[in-house]
């Protein structure tokens, strides 16, 4: 999907994108010169990690570090998500309602009717599927569809608990309150979910089909594999990791509530983006993705902490957003 | 029959006015008979809104090449707070009142625009943090402002003739224009000429970056004329008044008959999918169906209705 990309009023190709923007990559990692846009995220890690630690000190403890990273538990979770769906080049704009429906279904369900609860998860996971396959199948704009589907997960998650409350299952609780020794959980969540991403994208052979459907379907299409299995292969994992961001949401808030999940939407977005994902598909940074989810949640604590209203919340992953892609950009401008 | 089919293709608003008509019916079935007309002349009001946003999010949508406006909503939103805020329910700033909110979606419009093009953002992720930022600046401003509307534009949304909406018959004369620009004018052709082969229209001369430009502000300045008539129809701005008219903008359009993916649009359709989608929300409020259902129903009707419509062909 080429954007209005033709600034210079240049001959607009659909194929212009799609050949030069490889093998410039590619030249790059040739000639062996690091390029510092691949450790944006961790440039961006470092100075949101100082900010923390200007405002709140004794950030640095133990138990201080595992409170902060604590709330980015789901965030990495529903970020992994995204990022199969941006690998797929894809967008999903029904995330954060997709996560805040399996909070909603866990914080009623899991404590009473276990069974209702895990079987309530597999048709989701099936409906998300079906989302996928209506997108790739049809040929229409995931956005739209995404959007529509957000109204279908929010609406069936606010039938399911009109107004916030339920409860988690103390197991449930217990476990995001774990405190393993020397490494505190959320690390050991966040490492999982990266090498989890980072195995199955970048080192199975599998993942490389799946990249490669993302940067030139046609290709992998000519090549035998089936494009459908893939993307129902992308959105099922995806969905897992938006089933997991759920139950850590539940987990870690003790209630559910169809509406506080909604933001995870844009975050995730950011989090890939900010990560080293590109927007027209092909790439994954599983790891980055964790760093970028990391970033932002770390950034809407900030918020708080610096006594700003969650009403800047959302402006603020914007700017964020902005930003990144600024720098992004200017760099690689003068490249060209 | 072939004839029919070849008269049905070419003009697909007929299929929201049809779903718009069996709506109107049912309701008035399940009211068994009572306030047919209100119900209409109620609907033909609230879909003003939808038409309003709709027909910007049109121009973009029609330019093709993934061009998407997400920032409807927060735009409406912000020039709702920035006009009301000025008019303090006052007649005297009525005029400059909304210039406000058309300059506030004009400068949000320009926002988009400026991103996509010089950071090479994808359309929906630059209208959603413009979107975002415009959203945080409305909550801000909101904190202990007054933002009533002037009792004159007050009235003007809530009057009616003969029990047709004032507000209704102004944006009926818009569309018309709105039409005729888009079938006539060099502009109108050019967005369209964008949108079905961007390579085609660049060979042909179509200036692409003034036509996108322009396509964006449009739905900026839709954006907060919808934002400071649904203030004025409310009696005042609020912070949440808007949410519907992000997906709602899409719908209308997409149901209207044009091409999600660009090339091809439909205003008189428009008109149709916003009666439809008022007259819908209607419907079920008079089964008694509640707002999560309705929510459930909106977003499967707008996911099925693609999916049979089907995006590009393959090439």
């Amino acid at each position: 999907m080429s954007m209005i990309d033709e600034s210079r009023e240049s001959m607009p190709t659909a194929t212009q994108s799609a050949t030069t923007l490889p093998s410039k990559t590619k030249a790059r990692r040739l000639s062996g010169r690091p390029d510092w846009h691949e450790y944006l995220p961790y440039i961006a890690l470092a100075l949101i990690l100082i900010a923390v630690e200007i405002t709140v000190p004794g950030a640095r403890s133990y138990s201080g570090f595992a409170l902060l990273l604590s709330a980015s538990t789901a965030a990495i979770l529903a970020a992994m998500a995204q990022m199969f769906i941006i690998t797929a080049g894809d967008i999903d704009l029904s995330l954060g309602a997709f996560v805040g429906l399996i909070n909603v279904l866990c914080a009623t369900q899991l404590e009473k009717n276990p069974a209702i609860a895990i079987g309530a998860m597999i048709v989701s996971l099936l409906a998300y599927v079906l989302m996928g396959v209506i997108i790739h199948a049809r040929r229409i704009p995931s956005i739209v569809v995404t959007l529509g589907a957000s109204f279908v997960w929010l609406g069936i998650a606010i039938l399911v608990l009109p107004s916030p409350g339920g409860e988690a299952p103390g197991w449930l609780i217990g476990f995001f309150n774990l405190n393993p020794p020397l490494i505190p959980l959320p690390v050991v969540i966040a490492v999982a979910a990266g090498a989890f991403g980072h195995i199955f994208m970048m080192r199975t052979a599998y993942g490389v089909i799946l990249r490669g459907m993302g940067g030139n379907a046609k290709a992998i299409r000519r090549a035998g594999w089936s494009l459908l299995r893939g993307y129902i292969a992308l959105y099922a994992v995806a969905a897992v990791f938006g089933i997991l961001a759920g139950v850590a949401v539940t987990g870690l808030t003790t209630a559910g509530d169809a509406n506080v999940s909604l933001d995870y939407t844009l975050l995730t977005i950011a989090s890939v983006i900010l990560g080293g994902g590109e927007f027209t598909g092909g790439k994954a940074a599983p790891f980055g993705t964790v760093i970028g989810a990391i970033t932002m949640s770390l950034a809407g604590s900030l918020l708080v902490f610096l006594q700003l209203s969650p009403d800047y919340q959302l402006g603020v992953q914007g700017l964020i957003l902005i930003l990144v892609l600024a720098a992004r950009s200017t760099g690689k401008r003068k490249e060209a | 029959m072939t004839t029919t089919r070849v008269w049905l293709s070419n003009r697909p608003w007929v299929w929201p006015f049809a779903a718009a008509v069996l709506t109107w019916l049912v309701t008035v079935y399940v009211a068994s008979g009572r306030g047919a007309t209100a119900t209409l002349s109620a609907a033909a009001l609230l879909s003003v809104f939808y038409v309003v946003v709709g027909m910007g999010q049109m121009f973009v949508i029609a330019s093709g090449n993934g061009n998407i406006d997400l920032s409807v909503p927060y735009t409406m939103t912000l020039a709702g707070y920035l006009s009301m805020g000025y008019m303090q329910g006052q007649n005297g700033g009525l005029l400059v009142g909304i210039l406000i909110g058309l300059i506030c979606g004009l400068v949000v419009g320009l926002l988009n625009v400026a991103m996509i093009r010089a950071l090479r953002m994808p359309p929906i992720i630059a209208t959603l943090a413009v979107g975002y930022i415009a959203q945080s600046a409305a909550t801000t401003y909101s904190h202990g402002s007054v933002a009533k509307p002037s009792p004159v534009l007050a009235n003007y949304a809530t009057a009616e003739v003969f029990g047709v909406p004032i507000m209704s018959i102004t944006f009926v004369l818009v569309a018309i224009a709105v039409g005729i620009l888009l079938a006539r004018s060099t502009f109108g052709r050019s967005v369209l000429a964008y949108g079905q082969n961007a390579r085609a229209a660049w060979l042909a001369g179509v200036k692409i970056q003034g036509t996108v430009t322009m396509c964006f502000v449009i739905s900026g300045v839709f954006a907060g004329l919808a934002g400071v008539l649904i203030g004025a129809y409310a009696g005042g701005a609020a912070l949440n008044i808007a949410i519907p008219y992000q997906l709602g903008s899409i719908a209308v359009v997409v149901l209207g008959g044009s091409s999600i993916t660009g090339g091809k649009a439909n205003v008189p359709g428009i008109w149709g999918a916003a009666l439809f989608l008022t007259l819908l929300v209607n419907m079920l409020n008079a089964m008694g169906i509640g707002a999560a259902f309705r929510d459930i129903i909106q977003g499967l009707i707008i996911v099925a209705v693609l999916a049979i419509a089907g995006g590009e062909s393959e090439r």
